[in-house]
Order: C-alpha cells, then structure tokens, then sequence
C-alpha cells in the first residue's frame, strides 16, 4: 500500500508484470469501495455539513496528493503548486460564463489551458534545483495572482468572478443539485487519486522516485531529467486544476485567493501534516486540516494560535506526518512480531 | 479474500447507525418545532489586517440585537446571533455561511464581508434562497447590476457610487472657489481604489471641466513605505491631491507626508479620513484635510446619532467605525420589517422590506430607506468636511443632496447598461 512497502518489493527485484496487474486490480477494487462508501453517505446522514466537507477535501485532496507527487516522489518542493488550482477555477468559471458550453466540454478546455501554461511554466522551473526552483515557482504564481488582479475587463480583478457559474445540466448531471454536485465531486476526487496512485506505481513513478534520491545516477543511467521532471510537473497540475474546478463549482465563482500563496502554503502544510512517504498522506492530511480548520474556528477567533500549535507539534514533536508516523509504527511492529 | 467471518457491521452499530440516522434526520424538526429563538448568522472578518473593521461590526450588531430582544425580538423571537470569522478568504465565507444556515439551523443571514467575500455569499443566498443582507461591500455592481440581482438579498452599506457623486461634486465647488486646476491622485493599486478615483475624478470633471490631473500614484495595498509616492508628488506640484487610501495605509501615508510638509503645500482630499479608526491612530492630523464622512458622531448633527455613538463606546471603550453604522442599520430594518409582516420568517421580512423608510440615527433626514427596486440603502447622512486635530475632529459637514445624487445615479447605471 505505501510507497516505502513497495520500495521494500523493488529492492528484491521481485515487482512482476503479474504482481504489478495484481497491484493495479487491488486499487481499482479500493477505489470502487471508496467510491461506494462516499456515494451511499448521503443515505445515512442528512448532514449537509458533512456533504460540504467533503466535497472541499475533494478539491484540497486532490490539490494536495498532486503537490505531493512534486514534493514526496520528485523532490521538487513547488511554493506555487497553488496557481493551478486557481488556473482551474478561473479557467472553469470563465468558460463556463463567456462561452455557455457544456460543463465537460469546459472541463477539458480547462485542462488544455492548464495543460500549455503549466508546459511552459515548467520549462522553465524545472531546470533549477531546491531553494531556486521553490523560488521561481513561487515567482510565477505571484504573477498569475497579478495578473488576474490587474486584467479586471476579464476577471473581474480582486472582486473575483461574479454573477455565478451557470451549472446546465449534462447526461441527466444536475450540479446545481447539491446531491448532484457531491457524488460529481466523489467520483473526481477517487478517480483523480486512482490515476494518480497509478502514475506513481507505474515505472515513470520509480524513475521519479530516482531522480529524487540521485539525480545524477538517473541521467547516467540514460533517463532523461529533464523530460521526466517537466511530465510531472504537468501532471501534476492538471490534477491541482480539477482540484480548483471543484472549489469553482462549490463557490460557484472564482476569487483571486485561490491562485494566492497561502494556498501553496496550505498544500505544504497539509503534506506536512499528513506526510509524504505515503500516498494517502496527504488525503489524510487534508482531512486533519479540513476537521482542525472547521471545528477550531467555530470555537474561537484565534485560531492561528491553535493551528501554531499543531503545527510546532508536528515539525517538533513528531518530526513527521501522521500517516509517516502510523506507518513507521506499523513496520516496527511487524518487523518485532517477525524477529 | 477469503474469510469464515467477514467483519462487516454488525447488527448492534447497524441499529445504532440508524439511530443515529434517525436523530439527525429529527434534529431540525425538533428543534424548529421548539423554536423560540431565532438564529441569525453572520460571517465576518476577526482575524487579520481588518480585524478592527469586523469587531467594530460585531459590537454594533450586539448593541442593536439587545435592545431588539429587550423589546420582545422578531415576532415574539428571540435573536441568537451566531457569529463566525471568514479570515477574509471568500472560499471560507462560502463554506461558513452554508455551515451557518444547513448546521446551525441560522434562518437569517447577515453577510459583513468585504469585497470578493460578500459576492461569494451572494452566491451562497441565492443557492440556499436564505435571507440575506450585506452589510459591509460597497461595491456598487453588488446591487446596481441585475445579474446579481435576486429576491432575498439587500445591501445596508453605503455605495461606491454614491460617495464618488457626492465627493465629485463638493470637490468641485471647491476647485471653483479656490481655482485648483491642477490635480494629483494617489490610492491604492487594486479593484476599489482603480474604480473609486476614477469615479471621482469622472464627477470632478463634470462639475468643474476645467480641472486636469497631472500625476497618479498607485501604492500597493498595505504599503509600509510611502516616500518615493510622497516625492513624486511634491515633484508634480500640484494644487490639489485625491486619496481614497484607508485604515492603517491613509493613516501611514499621512504621518510620512506630514514629515514633508505636504499638507501645507496642496489641498488634500482624502475620503476615509473621516472615520474614528483612522482620525485617532494619526499622530499629527493635520488641519484642513477635506474629507467624506464614514462615522462620527457628530454627523448628523442629531442627539440620536451622538446618543448612539456615546452607547457604543461606553459598552466598548472605543467609537464606532463606518461598518458599525452599517451593520446596526441592518438589525434596526429587519426588526422594523418583521414588525411590519408579523412574522420571523425570512420570505416575509424580505417583501416587507422592500421599500422600507425606518427612522434612523445615521439618516441625513433622520431617516434611512431600503430601495424597492435594487434592494440597497438611500438616504443614509453623506458628506464632506475639513478636518481639525481634535474632537469633534471634522466640525462642520457639508451634506450631500440625495435628489442630486439619484438622479446622476440613474444616468450612471444606464452608461453601465445596468437600466
């Protein structure tokens, strides 16, 4: 299940065509439970607040995994993850508003929109390295931020879009049915992660993996650097756009904080809370943070201090993220019961 | 996968799943059918660079929601108000005033956001089709354009384009006077403080054509170091200068300037001026700063408004702010309307209100009305002064006329194609 387990498995040499199929299988039958757990809560709960919460760790939990595929399995820790997911929501709401097309047919114009901004964005940032690349990707997000902000004919500036994202119903899809709109999410969020966890099981992911520990050795073994690290940083984005279509369709508009740098920063802190050693970390992370956020603020107005706090007790106290931490003492535990 | 006992759930957590189930589905019911109180909920900021302006909004709420339950509330309701901070970020407002009105069961809605805040709860009300009222953007689009139109949502603050008639208008009897020609602008570099100078100046130009700006300067938001803007327009000569800088940033700009001497060498038009929260944080406010008035208590010149302004800042120590008046106005309408449908139900407060004329402290004729037909407030106290150093800090207040102000903002919505 964790990335490190299956580490365990490649070390030996022993990862078969047939183990990987297995492999593959195992997730689509988890992703298919998952996806029946999320779709038959509305049945148990009448709890709005619940279908609200998770359609927002939909949006967060993609943007997160999809940073973490960066930061965990590349070594690339992006400051700017963030512009994607307001790229998304802008690109979303403004197609959807100007032109009236159907929501998928602005969902894949939103991708490819994505797709060539990240392509070039990428170009660039991925030839530099650590502090440097978190440096330029930070850059380039402050510039998109300024640009929606300033280009006000088109994005309606530090107001955001407004007036409301028109929501026409599709294949007998309704999103302006709340009921609708959660299911949609679900189904977004478990197959964003099931292809995601398929690009990281795949031999693309371990050469990432490769370029991360020694990215020197990789290039000699004949990988191209370069190439592998731009792929991914596509990749990655896209993910962290349907991410910000999400929250587009949830607000139904689309404000200038979305691409800010504090939603990079939450990403960071979500991967951080969650840990990056595992793929469901930053899942788990977001959700953490989403129950933190919501419960704390109901409470209190300082809520700064309290997060302060969680946070010091994760970079201080257990030095790691949670699902870091739970796997450390699952494999120390199953390493004793062994020897 | 094969097992002889699959861990399913079993039948004791199914029951009790249901039972809880079963709760849940009641839990509204019940808790309407015994319903005494009713639950108003209010997103706002408590954290953050404005802080200050959502406190100030919270405290004014309180003060009217006493008096209203001391009077027997709405409709033989007692208001609970249910506050929460949105930390400013329109995704977080969204989300609070959704968990507001589906968890907490709130049956109102007071939006005191700012800026892209209050449109991300526009969305929210027109969604959830709850009562809402907005209290604190001034957008003017926010009512002026029907798009954003729909039935259950108002405004009680006061408009953009309101403040830039009025301002236009006094500055340029002003330029008459004094023959200043010559004009310098200098606000902050984002949505309001763009589309508010060039309101004003469209205005100053109607009244006096013979004006001509000659430098503009756009500090970012939040600015700490205001030298170089302050040198450039010492450089420019001008005559006259135009700031709709606010809060912390107008009162930064002004301690800098003052160390040049700037107030001395132009007249200065600053329309935020005029709010306690930036008057009392100056260290050397210099005499003569025209400016519009957000709240002070001595505008209207009534014992309502200085009574009002007095109870604040005995119950916390400090006076009222622009968003205070605001948000008062709001619970003082939707007291009045309930009064007048006899009833709490948001649909009905809504229809009586529109329309609505209450009796107010912060009315320029003792009265405030709210607009039938694009659901914003008129008739709130506007206008414009000079500045002293010390109380009553801006002595003697010109009014803005209403009639003049509705009629040129007819002309303005049809340019915008909004009638």
């Amino acid at each position: 299940m964790s990335e490190a387990q299956a580490e365990q498995g490649a070390s030996t040499l022993n990862v078969s065509r047939t183990g990987a199929k297995s492999q593959r299988y195992r997730d689509v039958l988890i992703a298919l439970i998952a996806f029946t757990v999320l779709a038959s809560l509305p049945m148990l709960t009448s709890s709005k607040f619940l279908l609200d919460f998770v359609i927002r760790c939909s949006a967060y939990g993609l943007f997160a995994t999809s940073l973490n595929l960066l930061v965990g399995y590349t070594g690339l820790t992006s400051f700017g993850h963030g512009m994607f997911f307001g790229l998304g929501a802008y690109g979303y709401g403004l197609v959807m508003q100007k032109t009236g097309v159907s929501i998928p047919v602005a969902f894949v114009a939103t991708l490819l929109i994505t797709l060539v901004v990240a392509t070039v964005i990428g170009a660039i940032c991925v030839r530099l390295k650590e502090i440097y690349f978190a440096f330029v990707t930070l850059a380039f997000q402050m510039l998109i931020h300024s640009t929606i902000l300033s280009w006000v004919s088109l994005t309606g500036g530090d107001q955001g879009l407004r007036g409301g994202i028109p929501r026409p119903a599709f294949l007998g899809i309704d999103l302006s049915n709340h009921l609708h709109l959660y299911i949609f999410s679900c189904a977004l969020l478990v197959i964003g992660l099931l292809l995601m966890r398929q690009i990281a099981q795949s031999p693309f992911g371990y050469t990432l993996r490769m370029i991360r520990d020694n990215a020197a050795r990789a290039s000699f073994v004949g990988i191209d650097v370069y190439r592998a690290k731009l792929t991914i940083f596509v990749l990655a984005a896209l993910f962290a756009s349907v991410g910000g279509m999400i929250m587009a369709l949830f607000v139904s508009g689309a404000y200038p904080e979305f691409a800010y740098w504090t939603i990079s920063g939450e990403g960071i802190f979500i991967n951080m809370l969650g840990g990056v050693t595992t793929f469901l970390g930053p899942m788990v992370g977001t959700v953490l943070l989403l129950i933190l956020n919501d419960t704390v603020t109901r409470f209190t107005e300082y809520h700064g201090i309290v997060l302060g706090i969680v946070i010091l007790f994760f970079a201080i106290g257990l030095r790691k993220g949670l699902m870091d931490f739970a796997y450390e003492w699952y494999a120390q535990r199953r390493d004793r019961e062994r020897g | 996968m094969k097992r002889t006992r699959t861990p399913g759930i079993s039948r004791r957590s199914t029951l009790a799943l249901m039972g809880a189930g079963a709760a849940t589905l009641a839990a509204p019911w019940v808790a309407r059918a015994q319903a005494k109180t009713i639950k108003v909920g209010m997103p706002t900021i408590l954290s953050g660079r404005v802080a200050q302006l959502g406190t100030s909004s919270r405290n004014a709420v309180m003060l009217e929601v006493e008096k209203v339950n001391a009077a027997g509330g709405l409709a033989g309701r007692q208001i609970e108000m249910v506050i929460r901070d949105s930390k400013g970020q329109p995704q977080e407002a969204a989300r609070v005033a959704r968990e507001l009105v589906n968890t907490d069961g709130c049956e109102l809605l007071i939006d005191a956001e700012a800026s892209s805040g209050a449109f991300a709860v526009h969305e929210v009300a027109r969604d959830l089709g709850v009562f809402c009222i907005h209290t604190n953007s001034e957008t003017s689009s926010l009512t002026a354009d029907p798009k954003q139109h729909i039935p259950n949502a108002f405004r009680t603050a006061r408009q953009g384009v309101h403040d830039s008639i009025v301002g236009g208008s006094y500055a340029a009897a002003i330029a008459k006077a004094k023959g200043l020609k010559k004009w310098a602008t200098c606000s902050p570099d984002y949505a309001y403080g763009r589309d508010t100078t060039a309101e004003y100046v469209t205005y100053l130009k109607r009244f006096a054509p013979d004006v001509e700006i000659i430098s503009e300067s756009w500090p970012k938001l939040f600015q700490p170091d205001y030298t170089e803007v302050v040198t450039k327009i010492l450089q420019a000569k001008p005559q006259a200068l135009y700031s709709c800088l606010w809060g912390g940033d107008l009162t930064s700009y002004i301690d800098q300037a003052n160390i040049y001497a700037l107030f001395g060498q132009m007249e200065v038009f600053a329309v935020n001026m005029a709010d306690y929260t930036a008057l009392t944080v100056v260290k050397n406010l210099p005499k003569g700063i025209h400016s519009g008035n957000r709240y002070i208590k001595t505008y209207p010149a009534t014992p309502e408004n200085a009574a009002w302004g007095d109870a604040y800042k005995a119950k916390y120590g400090e006076y009222p702010t622009n968003w205070s008046w605001e948000n008062a106005t709001a619970i003082m309408l939707i007291a009045e309307a309930s009064k007048k449908a006899n009833s709490a139900d948001g649909k009905k407060i809504a229809e009586a209100m529109k329309g609505l004329k209450i009796k107010s402290p912060f009315g320029a004729d003792g009265t405030v009305t709210m607009r039938g037909e694009d659901h914003t407030l008129i008739g709130y106290a506007i206008g414009w002064g000079t500045t002293i150093p010390q109380e009553p800090y801006v002595p003697q207040v010109q009014a803005g006329d209403w009639k003049t102000i509705l009629e040129l903002e007819a002309e303005w919505k049809k340019s915008k194609g909004y009638a």
